[in-house]
């Protein structure tokens, strides 16, 4: 029988320092994965923790790690030829064939782009499967800024607003991304989809500016982070109601998100 | 009573099996839709799960057109059952074998069991549809229509449709609502279940001359006998007294290893449940060295007889949901031990001050090996199990079969809770702030909870060069301040109130809504309401709760 809770080792192949707390690590991979779902990801003697896919490519996954706990701060201490430990992939990812064909808007604050990041990549390589595709991301200021380089990609290819919370820099506006909701065209969609990921207090104002906006409940997507032990619906941490995040999660869509409640 | 040997309830009862089985055999033809359109449907059956299953497949009936309804059907169906254009697994595979087998196959030991058993009657599987195997739901039904028809005694239907069909069949009717993506077929589901449930019920109301399991009478002294010969091949543990890590504070009862029935304590609760026996406190999940990581080992070849009340044994049923079905996968580390236990009924003399089984459904249980009774003038024994009836043999027979409580000193009435309004209603009760500065989150209760699963992980180094280390996990507790603390700091449950509210709906509506079915989580053992330091008894928070809920709704109105 299969022992789900036994980790495997893969190599760290490669370190990308995205700010000071943010580091992107590269680790060979090579079985499926969808877009967001996560992985257990530890260090032996160490501990575990639940991690996005914030990045794919043929043999490796990224992950984009701050620097926030015991596990981060010893996997901020591995580079290149390093072992890192996974067990995953877990959990659901948006739902990015029904975003096909559609417009898509993408709401992100902070490292949450990460977790959206393989999403936003899939639609600049084929851009002609969306028809259009609105990405608003906000930062706490320029020294927090994730991925420049595919912000500027981005900006080729989509509708681009960029804020920083409390300055303004070039490239970026200043505020917070609920206060640039109200570009998007919603009335301008035939049909539409909008994903978020960042803090639960961002997640919420911006959910519901999109709904004083004009959105439907149905077409908003939102990811939860919650404390897991598991992953696979044992260990009881991230229950909601009668809700597993790891098992039924982490992205919910708004009508069903709105209803749970810790 | 329904009069069960009524012949118009004997040919209902057929036809409804053979209805049923005609739905799971193949999808649904032109013909058969036509006469679904034409049949009434009941209104108020009295059968809860029954009548959801009439509503849900009469709307869909009426809300599609016949050309919409049969492509919807035959894509729903080939989906479901077959799992066409599924991933693998994502589906609800109609066949007993699926459900029981470990590697969750087709034409493992279930499916030889039910030939043997059709050879058995005399009949043998002739269809030309490769995908039909004798423990093809279709199959099994139509055996129960067989046994109805030809008039089989009640206890050999009520055997075939514990044995080969509610022993699966919820769980696949759950598959179904999970993976159809019409109400056709989740309509069909409860149907399924409500009719088999219902069944269940009749078989057992019926005064059937069932195949009554060997009893005995035996002496204390013959009966610690056999204990030393199981200790052989098993650990015997049951509820004795043993010293409290603080020597001034009384003996605690836990469940301990016993040489002699003598030691079992039958007239209070034990303190702790025997969660910790098959569910560790600590347990080692795998170690790590230089090479990577290695699974931990059983080392003890013994199995394990446990001696438990019908609350206990309940309560198993509640932890294998969480272990063994949640997310579709098996914890190996609970399984291991799981495996190795047998079941002894320990008999309830009476109800002790804080149950409230009664309430929960939980006085009752026949899932045992043996059942005990410890009586005045010897013990008594009946025997379900052929692998523990050896040692029987040659002793006194008896008339025993154990007895359940059927009313306990209090009751609880458990919340309302029909939607999702009146679920959010019920997380916002201003009730739930009495526990901030009442509840100190010792996390006492979830201890000696037998259905709390929760665990945290922890890394062990051994010391701080060597690469060598463990991973463990250990009892959490939803009760702790730190249970939803992520790195960082942030706590989606911040104070005590929040987290009682979580617990009590956990107990009495989360897990129920979950995993189906009419069964709670909490099992009214009462173990809590005597641990608690602060004397927060969980008996009256449901009553209260179920109060103030009910407040609440008619405030709305």
């Amino acid at each position: 029988m299969e022992n789900i809770m036994l980790p495997q080792a893969h190599k760290i192949l490669k370190v990308l320092r995205e700010t000071q707390a943010e580091y992107t690590f590269r680790v060979a991979y090579d079985r499926p994965t969808a877009y967001n779902q996560f992985f257990q990801l530890s260090i032996p003697k160490i501990g575990e923790a639940p991690i996005s896919i914030s990045g794919r490519g043929v043999g490796y996954l990224e992950f984009t790690i701050r620097k926030t706990g015991r596990l981060t701060n010893g996997i901020f201490g591995l580079g290149p030829n390093d072992t890192l430990f996974m067990r995953g992939p877990y959990g659901n990812s948006f739902p990015v064939a029904d975003f096909e064909g559609k417009d898509l808007v993408v709401i992100c604050g902070g490292t949450g782009m990460a977790p959206l990041k393989t999403i936003l990549n899939h639609f600049y390589d084929h851009p002609a499967i969306a028809r259009s595709v609105h990405l608003i991301t906000g930062f706490k200021d320029v020294n927090a800024v994730l991925f420049s380089d595919e912000l500027a990609k981005f900006a080729q290819k989509f509708h681009t607003i960029y804020c920083l919370d409390n300055m303004e820099a070039p490239g970026f506006h200043q505020g917070f991304v609920t206060q640039y909701i109200k570009e998007i065209p919603f009335a301008d969609f035939a049909d539409y989809n909008v994903a978020i990921v960042g803090p639960p207090v961002m997640m919420g104002l911006a959910a519901q500016e999109c709904l004083a906006n004009g959105a439907q409940e149905d077409k908003i997507w939102v990811s939860f982070e919650r404390r897991m032990s598991c992953g696979v619906g044992k260990c009881g941490h991230c229950k909601i109601n009668g809700t597993y995040v790891c098992l039924d999660g982490p992205v919910f869509n708004y009508t069903k998100a709105k209803n749970l409640f810790d | 009573m329904t009069a069960i040997n009524d012949v118009a309830v004997q040919q209902n009862r057929q036809q409804f099996y053979l209805f049923l089985a005609r739905l799971y055999e193949h999808e649904v033809s032109p013909a058969l839709l036509r006469q679904l359109r034409q049949l009434t449907y009941p209104t108020a059956c009295g059968e809860v799960t029954l009548q959801a299953g009439y509503d849900q497949i009469h709307t869909f009936l009426t809300a599609n057109s016949h050309v919409d309804a049969i492509d919807d059907l035959a894509v729903d169906y080939a989906k479901v059952f077959l799992a066409a254009g599924e991933p693998k697994g994502k589906a609800a595979f109609p066949y007993e074998s699926v459900y029981t087998s470990k590697q969750k196959l087709i034409m493992q030991e279930a499916w030889e069991q039910v030939q043997a058993e059709y050879a058995a009657a005399g009949l043998a599987l002739v269809t030309e549809q490769t995908d039909i195997k004798e423990d093809h739901i279709a199959v099994e039904l139509k055996f129960m229509a067989h046994l109805v028809r030809t008039e089989a005694s009640l206890a050999q239907q009520q055997i075939f449709l514990h044995r080969h069909l509610l022993n699966w069949v919820p769980q696949f009717c759950q598959d179904i609502a999970r993976y159809s993506r019409t109400t056709f077929y989740p309509g069909v589901a409860k149907l399924t279940l409500g009719f088999l449930q219902m069944e269940a019920k009749l078989l057992v109301t019926a005064d059937a001359p069932a195949p009554k399991p060997p009893s005995y009478a035996l002496s204390y002294a013959a009966m610690d006998q056999i204990i030393s010969q199981w200790q052989e091949h098993y650990h015997v543990y049951a509820p004795k007294l043993m010293a409290s890590r603080n020597p001034d504070q009384p003996e605690l009862v836990r469940f301990g290893e016993i040489n002699s029935v003598k030691e079992i304590v039958t007239d209070r609760q034990s303190d702790f449940s025997a969660k910790e026996i098959y569910y560790p406190i600590m347990q080692t999940l795998f170690y790590f060295n230089q090479n990577g990581c290695q699974e931990s080992q059983l080392t003890d070849d013994k199995d394990i007889i446990l001696f438990l009340h019908p609350c206990d044994i309940n309560a198993l049923k509640r932890t294998d949901n969480i272990f063994l079905k949640n997310g579709g996968n098996e914890d190996i580390y609970y399984k291991r031990l799981r495996d190795k236990l047998k079941i002894v009924l320990l008999e309830c003399e009476q109800s002790l001050p804080n149950c409230f089984c009664v309430s929960m459904h939980t006085n009752v249980s026949h899932n045992y090996s043996l059942a005990v009774r410890l009586g005045t003038d010897g013990v008594q024994v009946q025997v379900q199990d052929p692998s523990l009836a050896a040692a029987f043999s040659g002793m006194q027979p008896s008339q025993f079969t154990p007895k359940f409580v059927t009313a306990n000193k209090q009751k609880a009435v458990l919340p309302e809770i029909n939607n999702t309004a009146e679920l959010k209603l019920a997380g916002h009760l201003d009730y739930w702030h009495k526990f901030d500065n009442n509840c100190i989150g010792c996390g006492g209760c979830n201890t000696v909870c037998p259905t709390c699963t929760c665990f945290d992980t922890t890394d062990v180094r051994y010391n701080e060069t060597s690469p060598d280390g463990e991973r463990r996990r250990v009892w959490s507790s939803c009760m702790l301040d730190s249970f939803t603390r992520t790195a960082g700091g942030r706590c989606v449950r911040k104070t005590p109130g929040a987290n009682m509210r979580f617990k009590v709906l956990h107990k009495v509506y989360d897990y129920r809504q979950r995993f189906g079915g009419s069964e709670n989580m909490c099992v009214g053992c009462g173990r809590c309401i005597a641990r608690c330091p602060q004397d927060i008894s969980v008996l009256d928070t449901i009553n209260e709760f179920h109060d103030a809920l009910e407040k609440a709704k008619s405030e709305v109105q």
